[in-house]
């Protein structure tokens, strides 16, 4: 059988059974040959045993219950086999079933295809019960093509890192009749262990539909060295759209994730450690009093107030210590802006200064305080909660597009004059007031046509942003109580919006799949970033400015350069829609949660997940960043607000790169009365602020 | 092969007036059908994501059709989760439950109050890492054990710091608290500050982290002062308070608490002075065995049987005192109607026969031991009135 004929039998074959892709690109691929003359990476042509395989392929009936049938052969081969390979094997399981199923769909057989379905998906469920739940609806030709997920499924290969054996002397002896596999150029030389077992398997048993799927749909990629671990494949459970081979291509990309040169951190650095040591006492005290006097409400609680006082106190004698010693932020490197950025007021200035002078110093040994802030009687309308820098104003997004923000010293002042001191005491005190016409606690903006998503307070806490159903983003001024601008730009509702760090420019997430940025005085977006291949669900800036990430439905994360509007990292890993994103003060980590409650940290350089975090049952709502990076904050919707360790689990992660399982240090669960919390915050002297509703449990 | 049977496409075909509506059409609209209501909860899904809920409303379907372009569904906006009741004889049929209303009644009802409007309280949720006992925050739970939390971490591989067994720390606050009330109950339980802190021991809300010590205080006053007879009523007080205190979750304790309780209900001696009356504090000590189990006794099934069991055990020991014997039977007496009928009837005969010469001038020459007697008659008279006759 000379090559031209193989080629012709193999194309007439594809054309008969329909593969229009894969003809198309065989097609292209002799064509390429043709031209360059490489040698092809899978020998098909001078081997005789794939040829004789094809030949099997177009004797074999069409029977859908071949399918059933070879699969659950596949599968319980799968479960017996050794222990070492076993979990390597059962990542092609899951790919040989959608495949299966959509095979069936794409056929017509759709009784079958749904009995096959439900059979086999309680294996998958644990890993991708949301893809399941997905395709389970496919239930024609035509809704194969029309749902995207499915349609690039099946238009693209799935990536699946396979193992060699480095015994490989000893198997080609005991294999030395078997069907060999020579794969890539590169790694010709070694039998595929795991892989050659599989084909040989699919050989003996003449499991033909299964071969076939797995020559079209799956690309092996053969890495060196024993089974990986099972903790090590968290790429290969997501199956995206595009090319895997793309993604590490892109994350491939140099990321400059280092700290702006002229930061005011970075001033401190040079003008303020020489006077702090003098200064920091008697600032100490005034920082206190002053704190004191933001929060009034908790005047009654004097006996709390005064505790912290020594407290802080005692920590601030350790932090002046360890400040000068370690600090995780000085080692990071400076980059320069791409944006032309805002310059702050000198004031403004002083006093950010000031606050990172007298900043607590956290750590393991060292917790945060946290002020909560309950929204009560919102009657399930409230859908996002905002607290500005300073933990002064609060910024809350209703379901009745209305837009409502507290000024927390006014509250104070107002529930210390009328004696409210609890949820329990509103009844009498709406019944007193409210007929009179009493002035709202809050200052009510409305504006929006569409439940509002998202509020972000610009750093200064002049302007707010608000996102909203209704397909705009509307620029509030706290100091006006008016709405300024109102941008309109995306074509779905707007997930999310997020100021810069720095003010003047922001960003915004949208249903319509692309996150854009803006700048105040202009009504037009300056960059699009499209890419993600569903819904972009949180955006968050980078500390230098000079990259936006975003979280997706698609259950990836992406990184995008401001400047060029190029997507430069794709973080895959997490199993369901991202909800929140956070980044670290250094700029060297980017922390992202999920619906699952699954937290992931990444490094941003390398483009891998640094540890996963678990210990959420619910939706991960909020993500925070200490101000040194030591520690994370991450708020749920099971009520819970928990503290993470950051700095112990980094440093391990140096010393012993592969460990592989090691896991972010949970620190300490603070759990609420039944408050899911939807937003922290914390200020520049560490103090941590969350928000969250009520959320009576009837 | 859909879940959507053609039957409801037809259903649904006939109510929109296409009298003329094939089988076929029906079985190829309903995976069709499917595809797409899945397709609506979907998007759905996404929408109460994003407005941060975990239940799914019917403004979130609302806005999946917006986005679909589709009409939203009018008419079934709720403000909560909606309430469906399960068809009677079906396993998997489910229905709205919507009240039938006069519209007379409606409209001849006052107008409904305004609902109130949406604020903001403050409190804090931990300082420095500790979470405060204060009403807002979650109530605190028995110190959890210490091992599961490092374990966890081990089984990582991990280079864990191990920490030593916590140490349970109390706040200066507490500490104040604490020894302020144990002062009071030793020295000077009789005043006007000791009843105040009794109120406060019995609402407080942050009181929990001092169960264990007050358990071990009283434990520890109960075996010493046994012949302090106002200490030991100012004990009970406490333990009674304890008790009443809503906020406070005392099972842990309860072992340790009950063996002191019990002494003050059958101990031979109460008080060292004559004066003292100590029927007073067996009394009030058989109230609170009683409701304690009848708080706890479903948590503990043994506690009640324990208890009736040694309780038992003195009334029927002919060598202990008569005190103990009063005490016996108030504390049996306390624990209810089934109680007395079960195990003090049956014993009633054979201890009446050993009670009454003790009553009798002649039988029994000691003043204090008639006297006694004649309380522990008494007591049987007061709960068992409808047994007596008068006495020959």
């Amino acid at each position: 059988m000379d090559e031209l004929q193989v080629v012709e039998f193999v194309a007439t074959y594809l054309k008969k059974k329909g593969f229009s892709e894969a003809e198309n690109a065989l097609q292209a691929e002799i064509q390429r040959n043709k031209s360059s003359n490489n040698t092809n990476p899978i020998d098909i042509l001078n081997d005789p045993e794939l040829s004789k395989f094809f030949r099997t392929f177009s004797e074999s009936e069409d029977g859908p219950a071949r399918y059933q049938d070879e699969y659950s052969k596949l599968r319980s081969w799968t479960y017996s086999s050794l222990d070492l390979y076993k979990h390597e094997l059962l990542h092609v399981l899951y790919p040989v079933f959608i495949h299966c199923f959509m095979d069936l769909v794409a056929k017509g057989h759709i009784q079958e295809a749904r009995t096959f379905f439900n059979n086999f998906r309680e294996d998958h469920e644990m890993m991708h019960l949301r893809d399941l739940q997905k395709l389970e609806g496919v239930l024609s030709p035509s809704h194969l093509e029309e749902m995207e997920f499915a349609h690039s499924l099946r238009h693209s290969k799935v990536n699946i890192k396979i193992c060699q054996v480095l015994y490989l002397f000893l198997f080609t002896s005991l294999h030395q009749n078997t069907y060999i596999v020579k794969k890539s150029n590169h790694c010709q030389s070694f039998y595929q262990y795991s892989y050659e077992l599989l084909l040989q398997y699919l050989h003996k048993t003449q499991s033909t539909k299964m071969l076939g799927i797995i020559n079209e749909r799956i690309n092996f990629q053969v890495s060196p060295g024993q089974p990986s671990s099972i903790s090590d494949d968290a790429e290969i459970v997501t199956l995206i759209g595009s090319n895997q081979d793309a993604a590490n291509q892109i994350n491939q990309k140099e990321v400059h994730w280092g700290l702006l040169e002229d930061s005011l951190e970075n001033r401190l650095e040079k003008t303020g450690l020489i006077s702090d040591s003098e200064k920091a006492e008697g600032e100490n005290k005034e920082a206190e009093i002053d704190e004191n006097k933001k929060r009034p409400v908790e005047g009654g609680k004097q006996g709390a107030s005064i505790k912290k006082l020594k407290k802080d106190k005692a920590i601030n004698a350790t932090a002046k210590t360890s400040r000068l010693e370690a600090n995780t932020v000085s080692t990071a490197p400076r980059v320069k802006p791409d944006l032309a950025l805002p310059v702050m007021p000198t004031e403004v200035e002083q006093s950010i200064l000031e606050d990172l002078r007298n900043r607590v110093h956290l750590s393991s040994a060292a917790l945060p305080s946290v002020s909560f802030y309950t929204f009560i009687n919102t009657h399930n309308g409230l859908n996002c909660a905002s607290i500005s820098q300073d933990g002064s104003l609060v910024a809350g997004g209703f379901s009745d597009s209305s837009l409502k923000v507290w000024d927390m010293a006014k509250l104070g002042q107002q529930a210390v004059s009328s004696g409210l001191q609890g949820e329990n005491d509103t009844t009498p005190r709406e019944d007193i007031i409210g007929p009179n016409g009493r002035k709202r606690s809050y200052t009510l903006y409305q504006g929006h046509s569409g439940p509002v998503y998202s509020a972000s307070f610009s750093p200064l806490g002049d302007f707010i942003l608000s996102s909203s159903a209704d397909t705009t983003i509307r620029l509030w001024s706290t100091k006006l109580n008016a709405n300024l601008v109102c941008y309109k730009g995306h074509n779905y509702p707007v997930w999310d919006v997020q100021f810069n760090p720095q003010g003047h420019y922001f960003a915004s997430s949208s249903h319509d799949r692309t996150a854009r940025i803006w700048s105040m005085d202009r009504i037009q977006p300056l960059r699009i970033m499209a890419g993600h291949l569903s819904d972009v669900d949180c955006v968050r800036w980078h500390i230098n400015c000079n990259y936006i990430a975003t979280g997706s439905s698609d259950k990836t994360v992406r990184l995008w350069d401001v400047s060029s509007g190029e997507c430069v990292r794709i973080f895959i890993g997490h199993r369901s829609m991202i909800l929140s994103l956070a980044m670290s003060p250094d700029g060297r980590y980017m922390a992202s949660g999920d619906e699952d409650g699954t937290i992931m940290m990444w490094d941003l350089a390398s483009g891998r997940c640094v540890t996963p975090l678990m210990g959420h049952t619910s939706c991960v709502w909020t993500l925070a960043y200490s101000c040194e990076g030591s520690l994370l904050a991450s708020g749920s919707a099971d009520c819970t607000v928990k503290l993470w360790d950051v700095t112990t689990s980094t440093k391990v992660l140096k010393t012993e790169e592969k460990s592989g399982t090691n896991r972010l240090r949970s620190l300490k669960t603070l759990p609420t009365k039944s408050t899911p919390v939807y937003s922290l915050q914390f200020s520049r002297r560490n103090l941590l602020f969350a928000a969250g509703a009520l959320s009576k449990t009837s | 092969m859909s879940i959507v049977p053609k039957e409801t496409v037809e259903v649904i075909a006939q109510s929109i007036g296409i009298s003329h509506f094939s089988t076929d059409a029906a079985l190829a609209l309903a995976p069709d059908v499917e595809y797409r209501i899945r397709e609506i909860m979907q998007e759905a899904i996404k929408c109460m994501r994003h407005s941060r809920r975990t239940t799914l409303t019917t403004d979130d379907v609302d806005e999946a059709l917006k986005l679909r372009n589709v009409e939203p569904v009018y008419g079934f906006a709720s403000g909560g989760p909606l309430r469906f009741r399960r068809a009677i004889g079906y396993r998997d049929l489910f229905y709205l439950d919507d009240k039938d209303v006069e519209f007379k009644e409606v409209i001849e009802a006052p107008l409904p109050r305004a609902p109130l409007d949406t604020s903001i309280v403050c409190h804090w949720l931990a300082i420095e890492g500790v979470q405060p006992v204060i009403p807002e925050n979650a109530p605190v739970q028995a110190i959890a054990a210490p091992s599961n939390g490092t374990n966890n971490e081990q089984k990582d591989g991990l280079p864990v710091e191990i920490k030593l067994p916590v140490k349970h720390i109390l706040s200066r606050e507490l500490q104040l608290y604490f020894d302020k009330i144990t002062e009071l109950a030793v020295s000077r339980s009789d005043s006007v500050l000791f009843k105040q802190a009794l109120v406060s021991l019995a609402t407080d809300s942050g009181l929990h982290p001092l169960v264990p010590y007050f358990t071990y205080f009283v434990a520890d006053e109960v075996s010493r002062g046994l012949n302090n007879y106002s200490l030991l009523f100012a004990l009970m007080r406490v333990v009674w308070n304890l008790l009443q205190n809503p906020h406070i979750q005392i099972e842990p304790y309860l072992h340790q608490l009950m063996p002191s309780v019990v002494t003050c209900l059958v101990a031979k001696r109460l008080g060292n002075r004559l004066a003292d009356n100590h029927w007073e504090l067996r009394d009030f000590t058989a109230k609170l065995v009683a409701a304690i189990c009848k708080r706890y006794g479903h948590v503990y099934n043994t506690l009640q049987t324990r208890l009736t069991k040694t309780l038992l055990n003195a009334l029927l020991d002919p060598k202990r005192a008569l005190t103990q014997h009063y005490g016996a039977v108030q504390g049996l007496a306390a624990l209810g109607p089934n109680v007395v009928r079960l195990l003090l009837l049956p014993n009633l005969g054979p201890y009446l026969s050993l009670l009454e010469p003790e009553m009798l001038l002649e039988k029994q020459k000691n003043e204090v031991k008639r006297h006694e007697a004649w309380r522990v008659y008494g007591a049987l008279l007061v709960r068992l009135p409808f047994l007596f006759s008068p006495l020959p």
